[in-house]
């Protein structure tokens, strides 16, 4: 059984490993052999050249932390404080704003509206605030919270600190939350994990290279290349572009970089992950 | 009850306050492209003094670290001569596309923006009304350019006789070349110069893959077909080169195809080609010994560039006689948006930019001294700060005569793109573009068909006397016929408009 999982876990993570070995592979038996488990050469070529861009990818570190904590942090509150609110039987409009929000996870705008309102009503273009804002409130994880707001605190727990004299804002911060910190400990993560993933709104919204995220730094990269490859037009040319992309395997270091922190960072989470879970999933 | 509202007003205060913390700098500036729009038609044209007015400009390209100090000096220089101030945003290469499409649905307000046939799709656009007419702007303002830019790239670059864009000033033909690598041509001693067509090939790939086992001999390329093709290169639609070129043809049951994909398929067969060439994506880098020949598009000099990236010398054969194609006079230029407050202004700016060698330079090539040192002949060469942070494509950004040459160039490069954009052979279908509207379902469904077969066809993976008629029956299933007649009705009316 152990020999079992053993393995099952250890396919689970070969990808990653192998992107690692990559990344530790010379240029030139990468394109000579092709990726190989056991490289010709082992080189650490790759993360050289990551070093001589830092200035770049530590300002898109710096976006991405920026953004990701900032992020969570304002996103958790917004989704706690609304499905709190929802959940309580005394509110009056809970039906309705729990319409609005289901509402959301049936129907969208579509892209270009959802530009429109970005870019000319809100006017966010070029400002870091666009890659924290759309992600801030998830109908999904409101559902969510709501019910594990409703199966996790009881009703008589908050009646019995109302009748000791707490206000409705001590009873969410000091009752509530606490009662709640597996639940939002895993929305804290999906957030967390959203956020460090997300390339998307960057390619929409951010122009300035200095907001560049590190995900998006990585899909432009590959875009780029794709593209490259795709246009015969502009193969005269293609020596000077292709020149100015970093090689296969800096693109593997560049993997790695991004991806280590959020996966080293799962541990933590670890304990609340599989009770929030269970518990947020079920819904009535 | 009365403190749970408090608490969602209080959150809707504090999240509104946010947005307009960050949207303040924006707010700014839209005022601003206000204002100068109504001071615009104070000023109109002529000897008055012109209001300041800032042109946004998106461009293709890898954003440069150095593109803000360049193009302060950029703005000094506008400012003084049409008092307008760029602001150029270069947009990275795989997200261009998108991003403009976005924009222009949007109907977000902007000046210029670069368009081509292979990005920001320029008949698609100019149709759709996304950029305006030129004519008239540039026999106003767009003068000293008028005489520079090669007249085949103004008359191919027309959509149903108007022009929308101003072509870059680049080579105007098309023409594709095997390239070699010269270390392996001269080790083996083989001559390249009978070499005219792919069959030519067969004796030199017999050598290379009997004595150089760590070479793949023909690095993956599609087959060169004789054809001006309407949409993509490997779609069926086509017009010949040669013969009758009034009929539109699919150009997988013309006898030149099958000819050639057979030779294809024979190289294929003596492992001259990858195994996996149909579906590997991998690209070939030039810094990387390992092909002996290549097929590329060249300009005047290509193999001087190609040598200098590549670190070895290579050389090239032509396959064909430069071709003017709509995709080659359409392959780089710069359109002026529909949501353009200033249209007068930013045609001016191209004016500039295509004919003034100063400002072309200094976009380009970056500033004297800090980005590239001038030699006494008038030749330059780059600094470390110019490949490190201001690594400009400069193809995309305007007039390519007016650039200061390396060093290490020949002098005449300029004078042999003028002498090889006069040989180019117009193609018959020049200035022909196809309105797909009427046969959208149909071509949707053969560019489904193609996907499936042409790769492997044209880079020799199969045998093509099994799957040409294969493919071309499904073709037809899926409409082919239908997109051949309206092509055909659309080139005769254009045709006779001639």
């Amino acid at each position: 059984m152990h020999i079992l999982l053993g393995s099952f876990a250890f396919l689970c993570i070969f990808p990653f490993i192998y992107v690692i070995i990559i990344s530790l592979s010379s240029e030139q038996s990468l394109s000579l052999q092709g990726y190989r488990l056991i490289p010709e050469e082992w080189s650490l070529e790759a993360y050289k050249y990551l070093w001589q861009v830092r200035s770049q990818i530590f300002r898109a570190y710096g976006v991405t932390l920026f953004v990701t904590i900032v992020g969570t942090i304002l996103s958790v509150s917004v989704i706690a404080l609304y499905a709190y609110a929802i959940s309580r039987k005394q509110f009056l409009y809970r039906k309705q704003f729990t319409f609005i929000a289901f509402f959301t996870m049936l129907f969208s705008g579509g892209m270009v509206p959802f530009y429109i309102v970005m870019t000319q009503f809100l006017g966010l273009k070029n400002s870091i605030w666009a890659l924290i804002l759309p992600m801030t409130v998830n109908a999904f994880y409101i559902i969510i919270m709501r019910t594990f707001f409703q199966r996790s605190v009881p009703e008589a727990i908050l009646e019995s600190a109302r009748i000791d004299g707490a206000g409705e804002f001590r009873i969410f911060l000091r009752i509530v939350i606490p009662l709640a910190i597996p639940g939002i400990a895993t929305i804290a993560l999906f957030n967390t994990l959203a956020y460090w993933n997300d390339w998307f709104n960057a390619l929409l919204f951010i122009d300035d290279p200095n907001l560049v995220p590190l995900q998006s730094l990585l899909m432009r990269i590959e875009n780029n290349l794709d593209f490259i490859r795709q246009n015969a037009m502009l193969s005269t040319q293609n020596g000077s572009i292709l020149g100015s992309i970093p090689q296969d395997s800096a693109r593997m270091a560049m993997v790695v970089i991004a991806t280590l922190p959020i996966a080293l960072s799962y541990p933590f989470f670890q304990k609340y992950f599989v009770k929030g879970l269970t518990i947020g999933s079920v819904k009535e | 009850m009365k403190k749970l509202c408090l608490l969602l007003v209080m959150l809707v205060g504090s999240v509104s306050l946010l947005i307009a913390c960050g949207g303040e700098e924006d707010v700014g500036s839209h005022s601003d492209a206000s204002e100068n729009g109504e001071g615009n038609g104070e000023s109109g044209k002529g000897d008055d003094v012109l209001d300041p007015v800032t042109l946004t400009w998106y461009l293709i390209g890898t954003p440069q670290q150095d593109l803000d100090v360049v193009m302060e000096e950029v703005n000094e220089y506008t400012e003084e001569k049409i008092n307008a101030t760029i602001d150029l945003r270069l947009l990275d290469w795989g997200e261009f596309d998108e991003r403009l499409q976005v924009i222009t649905t949007s109907g977000e307000e902007y000046d210029i923006a670069f368009t081509s046939s292979w990005a920001n799709n320029y008949s698609l656009n100019a149709r759709r009304g996304a950029f305006i007419e030129l004519d008239n702007l540039m026999d106003e303002y767009g003068e000293e350019m008028k005489e520079l830019i090669d007249p085949a790239f103004l008359e191919g670059a027309q959509v149903d006789g108007k022009l929308y864009a101003v072509p870059t000033n680049k080579e105007v033909g098309q023409q594709a070349v095997l390239s070699f690598n010269n270390e392996l041509v001269e080790k083996h001693n083989l001559d390249i110069s009978t070499v005219n067509s792919l069959a030519d090939l067969e004796p030199l790939l017999a050598v290379i893959k009997e004595e150089e086992s760590d070479v793949t001999p023909i690095a993956t390329f599609d087959a060169y077909l004789p054809f001006d093709s309407i949409l993509q290169e490997e779609m069926p639609f086509a017009f010949r080169l040669e013969g009758n070129t009034d009929e539109v043809v699919n150009k997988y049951e013309e006898e030149a195809t099958m000819e050639t994909l057979k030779v294809m398929h024979d190289y294929y067969k003596k492992g001259y080609i990858r195994p996996d060439a149909a579906t590997s994506t991998d690209s070939w880098p030039l810094e990387t010994p390992n092909w002996f020949v290549r097929k590329e598009l060249y300009q005047p000099y290509a193999e001087h560039v190609w040598s200098r990236s590549a670190g070895y010398e290579i050389v090239t054969r032509p396959l064909h006689e430069p071709y003017v194609f709509n995709n080659s006079v359409t392959g780089s230029m710069q359109a002026i948006s529909n949501t353009s407050e200033n249209p007068e202004r930013a045609m001016m700016f191209l004016n500039l930019l295509n004919s003034d060698p100063y400002l072309r330079n200094l976009i380009d090539k970056g500033i004297e001294g800090v980005h590239y040192e001038e030699n006494e002949d008038g030749t330059i060469n780059d600094l470390p700060a110019r490949v490190e942070r201001f690594n400009m494509p400069s193809f995309a950004i305007g007039n390519q005569l007016i650039l200061k040459l390396y060093e290490d160039e020949p002098a005449d490069k300029w004078d042999a793109f003028e002498e090889f954009n006069e040989n180019a052979i117009p193609s018959p279908v020049l200035g022909f573009y196809f309105d797909t509207n009427p046969v959208r379902t149909e071509i949707a469904a053969i560019s489904n068909v193609t996907s499936e077969f042409s790769p492997a066809l044209l880079k020799g993976a199969v045998d093509p006397e099994e799957y040409i008629p294969e493919f071309n029956k499904k073709l037809y299933e899926a409409g082919m016929q239908k997109v051949l007649d309206e092509i055909q009705s659309q080139y005769d009316e254009w045709r006779d408009n001639q």
